[in-house]
């Protein structure tokens, strides 16, 4: 098949049989990489009311079609599970340079079933395919484990190494690789690692067949003309994603004390141009990317080096913290990132922590004898190892944010910033109404990568509830992903701007296959219903109440900062939700219709 | 006495159907925005010869001035 390396690699880590079958060509047509691959094997696999961290749950490892292939941004890789965070849909994206090597190796998707006995990693060069003793790195850190790897085997071969984290089990353990780029979200880490799989190190020289060699360069120099010629490609790059943060802030968006504000009386501190200045060293991209938006950066203060922090990080671990040194924000991405801990939910369980002390809730008998006030540099790096270890404090965050306050009580669910058990990314939703949407249906929980809709609210008005802006979020969510999907990254298209329809003459040249982003936005759509279903069929009582946001959003308005006053009104989370569910087609407590289903081709699958 | 705000294709609907445009030196770029009917808060990243400025600068005769829309995000 054009544009796909060509075989499944099934690897039973229960029995160590490995095997290779053909990627089948209706699913290639109706899901077409990626992330589509994933939940399409997701939901026919793993069977019902499988245990997340049982041997019932697979990991699904997926490239793209754009994959490893010369087009801008050709490098990202999917992993899909069910979630030991949230019991749900859990997917991340990796990028770096992990997902060409799977193309390379003759492969699309990696799936690990079962459980090993003993800590293995698979190892992965063309055709010998072998699961080997890692007892020698088991319970070590990331960063050195990939560096032994690509010591001992070259630096041809990509890794994705689990950290304590994911040996621990920490339920948002994730997954790391080219030493600071991550499989992020949702605990994919964690079922790496009580599958007891400490690493992948693969190797491919296999040629990926296109249908048409000269057209696909064609297009390819296109996409790179686009790219190169952007008006923004300097600062974009200069900059990454740290050119938000300062916009974060001024428009009450920089989450601030475990959300209860918008903006940070510091935040200075953090914008991207003083982190410029103070510790990056250089530009760090992936596979096939001309817009390295990665950075490199070194402490003084702590002599360490690290990818980022990128602003999520600079959000979860800084702002939300009451921490204003980038340097510490920095210095903590390291420890999460070696770890193997997601840095966005560490972050948040952090914050609710901090919270509880702050309030009395907890003393200083519950966090180990530490004064856990916000702005506590000291504490905050010895909980990210805590929660990796499952240690004091650390064991109750490392439940999650819903979890841990359910446990607690005390009034502290009312401040414990998730949805549907997936702790929210780095912006503040006190009044921006899509923005809030967006985080309420994205289908993994609250993460903001399929819609990001903030500029949407403050063009049209940041509180309005009207269908334009559910229009918006639907769009958004059935399109943005398809990046996920196809293998490649998105950023090109979001940062820099460049026409999207360039992409359509590449993916054809690909592939073979003739499709419009009309065609690739219903693949989106069926995705998109699919995973939903996959929430329901694993989740008595799945609908509408699962779909609210934190109480914080629609009873707290900000004591300080740029939304100071403002708040939603539950009234309005639930007109968003109305209309929400009406243009997806669902039923009134957000449940696909039998319709809805039928025209996305899914009867068959989920009946 | 002028200067030139260039901005992301976003903007040209504000800025008469082009990405580049002359304006008065002497305001603030949050003033400048306001007089060309962007709003603010629509611009992430404000750009003077590849550093970074607040939108409180004073924009100077000559400045060739970057102005980022948010439109994407992460």
């Amino acid at each position: 098949m054009n544009g796909y390396g060509g075989k499944i690699l099934r690897v039973n880590l229960t029995t160590g049989k490995i095997t290779k079958e053909q990627t089948p060509a209706d699913v290639a047509r109706d899901f077409i990489g990626g992330r589509g691959f994933g939940a399409y094997f997701l939901y026919k696999e793993v069977p019902q009311g499988a245990d997340p961290l049982g041997p019932d749950n697979k990991l699904i490892i997926s490239s793209g079609p754009m994959s490893g292939l010369m087009i801008p941004g050709a490098g990202k890789c999917d992993f899909t599970t069910k979630s030991p965070l949230t019991g749900g849909y859990a997917s991340a994206s990796m990028g770096g340079h992990f997902t060409a090597e799977i193309k390379y190796a003759g492969l699309d998707s990696i799936i690990l079933e079962g459980i090993s006995p003993k800590p293995v990693y698979l190892f992965i060069n063309d055709d010998k395919i072998e699961l080997r003793d890692a007892k020698e790195f088991w319970g070590m850190g990331t960063i050195s484990v990939e560096k032994q790897f690509k010591d001992k085997l070259g630096e041809e071969y990509q890794v994705a190494v689990i950290g304590p984290g994911g040996e621990n089990v920490v339920p948002y353990a994730c997954i790391n690789h080219d030493f600071g780029r991550q499989a992020g979200r949702g605990g994919v880490g964690a079922v790496m690692g009580v599958k007891k799989v400490k690493a992948i190190v693969i190797h491919g020289t296999k040629s990926i067949p296109v249908s048409d060699t000269t057209a696909y360069r064609q297009a390819g120099k296109a996409l790179y003309k686009a790219c190169k010629d952007a008006s923004f490609l300097a600062e974009w790059t200069r900059y990454g994603t740290t050119v938000v943060t300062s916009w974060c802030d001024e428009v009450g968006a920089l989450p601030t004390r475990n959300f209860s504000a918008g903006s940070f009386e510091d935040g200075k501190n953090l914008y991207g141009s003083v982190m410029r200045d103070k510790i990056v060293i250089t530009d760090k991209g992936c596979f096939g990317c001309p817009s390295p938006c990665g950075k490199y950066s070194r402490s003084k203060k702590y002599s360490s080096y690290v990818e980022g922090p990128e602003y999520e990080t600079i959000g979860l671990m800084g702002s939300n913290l009451g921490i204003s040194d980038i340097e510490a924000v920095a210095q903590a991405n390291l420890l999460a990132d070696d770890a193997g801990l997601d840095t966005i939910s560490a972050g948040n369980a952090i914050g609710w922590a901090m919270e509880c002390y702050e309030n009395g809730i907890f003393t200083k008998t519950d966090t180990d004898g530490v004064d856990l006030r916000f702005g506590n540099v000291e504490a905050t790096f010895e909980l990210i190892g805590k929660i990796s270890r499952k240690e004091g404090l650390g064991a109750l965050l490392s439940e999650g944010v819903k979890k841990a306050s359910q446990k607690i009580g005390k009034g502290s669910e009312k401040f414990a910033i998730h949805v549907k058990g997936m702790e929210q990314s780095a912006y503040a939703t006190h009044n921006a109404t899509a923005m809030l949407l967006a985080y309420m249906t994205c289908d993994v929980g609250a993460h903001h990568n399929r819609a990001w809709a903030i500029t949407y609210d403050l063009q049209v008005g940041r509180d309005l509830v009207v269908p334009e802006k559910v229009a918006r979020v639907i769009w958004l969510q059935n399109f943005r992903p398809m990046f996920d999907v196809l293998g490649g990254c998105r950023l090109q298209w979001v940062e820099l701007g460049i026409d999207r329809d360039l992409y359509i003459p590449a993916l054809e040249a690909i592939t073979g296959i003739h499709r419009t982003w009309v065609d690739y936005e219903k693949v989106g759509e069926r995705i998109w219903n699919l995973t939903r279903m996959f929430w329901a069929r694993e989740n008595n009582g799945f609908g509408r109440s699962w779909d609210l946001p934190a109480p914080r959003f629609y009873e707290e308005a900000p004591k300080s900062g740029a939304t100071k006053g403002q708040i939603t009104k539950i009234e309005d989370v639930h007109r968003l939700l109305d209309m929400y569910y009406e243009q997806r087609g669902w039923n009134k407590d957000g449940m696909p219709t039998p319709e809805r289903l039928s025209a996305l081709n899914l009867a068959e699958l989920v009946a | 006495m002028t200067a030139i705000i260039r901005a992301t294709s976003a903007l040209k609907v504000y800025l008469d159907g082009k990405d580049e445009f002359e304006v008065e030196s002497g305001h603030t770029v949050r003033e400048t925005l306001v007089r060309l009917n962007i709003k603010p808060e629509l611009i992430a990243l404000v750009v003077l010869d590849g550093e970074q400025k607040t939108k409180d600068y004073i924009i100077q005769d000559g400045d060739v001035i970057k102005v980022l829309a948010v439109i994407g995000g992460g």
